[in-house]
């Protein structure tokens, strides 16, 4: 009896001194349940709409650009640009990278600067942004009330509401709940499978939480805390250009801060950065772990940022650990026909 | 002389405040919920290893604290007015609830 307590006591600790004698590993586990307002809980109705809606190049101007378009399946729910989609409405271009959509759901804040607190705030604005979709939603509530189709889908999926500005915004945002992180190899690690990365990523995991202190913006299981930070990018009169969330309240702790992104399929979202300005995992690496891109002349750069003197080994390994982040594609049937 | 009235009592309960200390630990304000009448202090520590900035845009009780850096304090004192929350600018997922008695 003793000898198979001690077995057992011996297995434990193995497994605590793997994942970390003193860490609760669940932390970095997706909850289970996705955040729903009371207003809009999730339905399959729903769901499918705003699926449909998502991928609908007539939620355009010139119908040629859906929401998939600058946040597509393919492109880790972004689009492989430094800014938004070069074909753009008439060849126009937005100023910055365009933000993943996954997990998006767990986020309180939306955009880069923050502007929208909720995925309904946030869902109807590409639509009539000029650099977007340059629709108004003057024109597209009407023009969408003329697809019978979609009228009947709106009066299933909200019944008496109608089709609205509301109705529309609600739709798209519950699909959007729906893109969620699958399980990657670190998941399966946190969960003990202490084979599940290599002893690369181990290490760049304990670099991430300790020298690194990644873990000081990108906390918690979605890789990020959800604040907004200056992280050294521009200086000069460049920064002037870009206020980030400074344009949502003259705040000073908001001058040039942009919300941190999650890192969860980080792999899939390059380019990096608010401007989309950083090709690969390793180039990111540095500018943070370094104090930025300018150590000096930066206007409210946040004091997480610190040269943590991270050697090219040492780097490496992070990114090594950043790429177990990364799981399968979410199984999602792309729609080829819409309502008509 | 409303006015002078108001001020006089706000003074008054002024000299029986109290101190609520709130400490920013592992982006938390704790604890994340006081109880509070006009006059009284909230003063915001700051154990963590990098900065927090406590605000809240309430009506009656604005007030925006700055960049509070590691191991400093500062503090606001409690207007008349209802609830309010509280938020760091920096860590918005931070929140504290400060209930009006």
């Amino acid at each position: 009896m003793l000898k198979k307590l001690t077995v057992v006591v011996f297995l434990f600790s193995s497994c605590v001194a793997v994942l970390g004698a003193d860490e609760d590993m669940s932390k970095w586990l997706r909850p289970s349940e996705v955040p729903q307002p009371k207003n809009n809980k999730l339905t399959p109705e729903r769901i499918e709409l705003g699926k449909l809606l998502y991928f609908d190049v007539r939620l355009s101007k010139d119908d040629t650009i859906s929401c998939a378009t600058c946040h597509h399946p393919q492109h880790g729910w972004t689009d492989e640009v430094p800014t938004s989609k070069a074909v753009g409405y008439d060849g126009r271009v937005g100023p910055r990278n365009s933000p993943v959509i996954l997990n998006a759901a767990y986020q309180r804040h939306q955009f880069w600067d923050g502007r929208a607190r909720s995925l309904e705030q946030q869902a109807t604005g590409p639509m009539s942004a000029d650099v977007e979709m340059n629709m108004p939603l003057e024109e597209l509530i009407p023009k969408l009330n003329k697809i019978q189709g979609y009228v009947a889908l709106f009066e299933k999926a909200y019944p008496g509401e109608g089709l609205t500005k509301e109705t529309l915004a609600k739709a798209v945002a519950s699909f959007e709940r729906t893109v969620l992180s699958t399980e990657s190899p670190f998941d399966k690690y946190a969960r003990g499978d202490k084979n599940a990365i290599s002893e690369d990523a181990k290490e760049g995991f304990a670099l991430f939480k300790g020298k690194a202190h990644c873990i000081d913006c990108h906390d918690g299981w979605n890789f990020t805390d959800g604040s907004f930070q200056n992280i050294g990018l521009n200086d000069g009169e460049l920064q002037g250009k870009e206020l980030g969330r400074y344009n949502v309240k003259n705040r000073g702790a908001w001058y040039g801060v942009f919300k941190t992104p999650t890192l969860r399929d980080v792999t899939k979202s390059y380019p990096y950065f608010h401007d989309g300005s950083v090709k690969t995992l390793e180039e990111a690496t540095v500018i943070c772990a370094s104090g930025g891109r300018y150590e000096n002349g930066v206007r409210n750069k946040s004091d997480a940022m610190k040269d943590r003197k991270l050697t090219h080994e040492e780097v490496a390994k992070v990114v090594e650990f950043m790429k177990s982040l990364t799981g399968p594609d979410i199984d999602l049937k792309i729609p080829t026909k819409f309502p008509q | 002389m409303k006015k002078t009235v108001l001020a006089m009592l706000f003074v008054s309960l002024s000299l029986f405040a109290t101190n609520h200390i709130i400490d920013q630990k592992g982006k938390t304000f704790i604890p994340h919920e006081i109880s509070v009448k006009p006059g009284d202090r909230i003063t915001f520590l700051n154990s963590d290893p990098f900065a927090h900035n406590a605000y809240t845009d309430d009506e009656d009780n604005e007030f925006d604290i700055g960049m509070q850096s590691t191991g400093t304090e500062k503090s606001i004192i409690v207007k008349p007015g209802g609830d309010f929350s509280v938020e760091c600018a920096i860590h918005p997922n931070m929140l504290l609830e400060v209930i009006m008695k």
